[in-house]
């Protein structure tokens, strides 16, 4: 049985339940205090004990149901010319699910049609045996709740001690994600590790995917020129970009614009971090990159290539300016008032005050700024796929193409090469090295900002 | 000493120094005015690129080998239903675990494991939700490669932690003194909540909502990691069938050689540029009309 349709029975019994149980319990009443709990919450009584044991059986059944198919299957008569070897028979079991699915499908062994009557049979025998498990666990449920509805039953209560399990359940959602990451980063890249040594990965200079067959792994999957290019353009050139214009737009909104000015300003600059990144990626090659090939060439330069780290890093850190400025901004507001008021009552300037005594009190809050904008920067993809090149090299000049690690994380993914080569496998390796990176950056950011905050409070 | 003040050296120092000060306010507004103005630019050679392209061919139809042929439509449509999947799993989850986090969770080491978390997903880069999805969904549970089914719980677990933040702003501003008032009538906690804190806080939540899904509608480089990059030809009739989305298809057709491919892509990036411009206004506009101020 399809999901939605599953997923539709057990709705439409909670419905009918909520109604029946409401019914019911309407008739108990008999005046003020004469229950515990309103009738509505007998209703959601029922339906909780209709809808979670349905859901949880249903879970449990299409989890066990495949099996049980392809047990069916290789039980019929056809499938005795399956092959004995077991990688053989997974692919024909699942071509030959294919073309249950889709009539039009060819499979790429007769087998497959053949097996494709028995597997359909099998599917819609197996289908309806889950929604008939489904359907008897959640009358069971119902019914047991049902006889539960009487005045003095404390549905209240339960029904809001089901509310809480669900609020906590969400909120473990999200430590699930992050156990999800590290989990699925840490296994895959594991499983690269045992072909290519840590080290080598880590230290190497050579990055060469392509050329990585046979016993030379080692020396083709330095990682070095790739964390090289992803400082150089995210950290160095970006940084270069957004630091001095997010530092400068942030003092003069702060201290210069009247609130008017304010008021339109900070918005449209805004704008600029809520742009599709795939639009700046965009903008880089189409604009910026030639524009820059054309000024190297105009300088001197002998073929200068249409990628290049400077297109990129330009590109990125405009899109970090916002970004910058309202770090910048908190950390400036957070800085007493008084210590401003000092400096001017001295006969300092407006400027001399900011310069000497704004900034270097608010330079913590700027520095985690910084550093948050840097994380950002360095896991930033679509410029970099778009603008920035694939050639790893180790290289200071920011007219070359240089790549980066999410750029190499896209191009190792997005082949059609099997799954477990350790090709594949080092864009996991790579995603935890930047995970991992990220998340440093990330936490001490934070811890600067939190006790910066506590300093002037 | 009689005139320093007025002396010549005095003078000259101070005009130095207001000079300076001009010049710092001056360093300043160029600050922001070479931002705006790259915006500018940025927009002015989409718009120039792009109005062309925009009629209703362009927008009804779907990807084509040709660029005249091309369209956005089954684009579109995959951002739609990417885009449901996201928000129905992200919101309701997002909302939940703000309400436990602000009004029920106990202050204990567990809890602080929780918001630690969040607050750390909300700063992950978004490729690696990108090989989250990539290892779990597709490899793990075998679910359909290059679907909005599998994009949108990828980009609803990239959406939550945001919603989440936002949704404990909402949730954190409304006054205790409601709560307090619920409770002396006799109200249940989970009444109190549900029933008084949350609608109160909703337009907040919303708002917090929409900028998270305006994100996650203009997201690349997770969809590329779990698929989405393929040719398709005819727009998605359901949340299992290969689809392409919005962002997916500029980032397509910028790789394509033909010249008229160029006015495709700005024209979809205006399309897009549109989207996420209705979506921030209507943000704005909820912020503004239904927020109160205690």
């Amino acid at each position: 049985m399809s999901a939605p349709i599953v997923l539709l029975l057990i709705l439409a019994l909670g419905l009918v339940g909520w109604f029946t149980a409401r019914a019911r319990a309407r008739l108990l009443y008999t005046g003020r205090g004469s229950m515990h709990s309103m009738p509505t919450y007998h209703a959601w009584h029922v339906v909780l004990w209709i809808v979670v044991p349905a859901l949880l059986t249903w879970v449990l059944w299409t989890s066990v149901s495949p099996e049980l198919i392809n047990q069916a299957v290789l039980n019929d008569p056809a499938a005795a010319a399956l092959p004995e070897e077991p990688m053989q028979r997974a692919t024909i079991l699942s071509e030959a699910r294919s073309v249950a699915a889709d009539p039009s499908f060819i499979g790429f062994t007769p087998l497959s049609t053949q097996l494709a009557e028995p597997m359909r049979a099998a599917q819609l025998r197996f289908g309806l045996l889950g929604a008939a498990l489904v359907g008897i666990v959640a009358l069971a449920g119902g019914g047991y709740a049902f006889t539960r509805v009487r005045s003095r039953f404390p549905a209240r209560t339960r029904v809001e001690r089901g509310v809480m399990l669900l609020l906590l359940g969400a909120s473990l959602l999200a430590v699930l994600t992050t156990v999800g990451i590290i989990a699925s980063l840490v296994f895959e890249a594991g499983l690269f590790f045992r072909d290519v040594s840590p080290i080598a990965f880590l230290t190497g200079t050579h990055w060469a995917p392509a050329n990585a067959v046979g016993n030379d792994l080692d020396s083709n999957f330095g990682a070095v020129p790739l964390f090289w290019g992803t400082i150089y353009i995210g950290a160095i050139i970006a940084m270069i970009v957004a630091i001095p214009l997010g530092l400068m737009s942030a003092i003069y909104l702060t201290q210069y614009a009247d609130a008017r000015a304010r008021k339109v300003l900070k918005p449209i600059l805004e704008i600029l971090a809520g742009i599709p990144t795939v639009v700046y990626g965009y903008f880089a090659a189409l604009t910026m990159a030639p524009a820059i090939r054309d000024l190297a060439s105009s300088l001197g330069y002998a073929n200068p290539s249409t990628e290049s780290a400077l297109a990129a890093g330009l590109v990125m850190g405009v899109m970090i300016i916002p970004f910058v400025s309202s770090m910048a901004d908190d950390a400036i507001a957070a800085v007493p008032r008084a210590m401003a008021d000092g400096s001017l009552a001295m006969g300092a300037t407006k400027s001399e005050t900011i310069k000497k005594v704004l900034l270097p009190a608010a330079l913590p809050g700027i520095v985690a700024g910084v550093m948050l904008a840097i994380s950002r920067a360095i896991g930033e993809t679509m410029i970099v796929v778009m603008a920035a090149g694939a050639a790893a090299r180790l290289s200071a000049d920011p007219l070359e193409s240089m790549t980066t690690v999410t750029y190499q994380i896209v191009q190792l993914l997005t082949g059609d090469q099997e799954f477990n080569s350790p090709k594949t496998l080092s864009a996991f390796a790579l995603g935890l090295v930047l995970f991992v990176v990220t998340l440093i950056l990330n936490i001490i950011a934070l811890r600067v900002v939190k006790r910066f905050r506590e300093a002037y409070e | 000493m009689s005139n320093t003040w007025q002396s010549p050296a005095m003078i000259k120092r101070i005009a130095r120094r207001h000079a300076a000060e001009r010049r710092f306010r001056l360093v300043g507004l160029g600050a922001i005015v070479l931002s705006l103005l790259f915006l500018a630019v940025l927009l002015f050679i989409m718009l120039k690129n792009g109005l062309g392209g925009l009629d209703w061919e362009f927008l009804s139809g779907s990807d084509a080998t040709n660029a005249d042929a091309a369209g956005v439509w089954g684009a579109v449509k995959g951002s739609f239903l990417t885009m449901l999947v996201t928000l129905l799993l992200s919101f309701p989850m997002g909302v939940l675990a703000a309400i436990y986090l602000e009004e029920f969770a106990p202050r204990n080491k567990w809890i602080d494991w929780v918001e630690v978390s969040i607050n750390n997903l909300a700063a992950v880069p978004s490729i690696i939700f990108g090989l989250l999805g990539l290892a779990v969904f597709i490899n793990t549970f075998n679910l359909p490669r290059s679907s909005p089914l599998v994009g949108g719980l990828t980009l609803a677990l990239m959406t939550m932690p945001i919603i989440v933040i936002s949704g404990r702003n909402a949730i954190k501003a409304v006054p205790p003194s409601i709560r307090n008032a619920a409770l002396a009538v006799g109200a249940s906690e989970v009444q109190t909540v549900f029933h008084h804190v949350l609608p109160l806080a909703l337009p907040g939540i919303l708002t917090g909502t929409i900028i998270g899904m305006a994100r996650a509608l203009g997201e690349t480089a997770p969809l590329l990691m779990i698929g989405m990059r393929a040719f398709v030809a005819t727009p998605a009739s359901g949340i299992t069938d290969p689809s392409s989305v919005l962002p997916m298809q500029i980032f397509l057709w910028s790789d394509e050689i033909d010249r008229g491919f160029v006015q495709n892509t700005s024209a979809a990036i205006i399309v897009l540029l549109m989207f996420l411009l209705a979506m921030n206004g209507l943000a704005i506009y909820l912020r503004n009309k239904f927020e109160v101020r205690w």
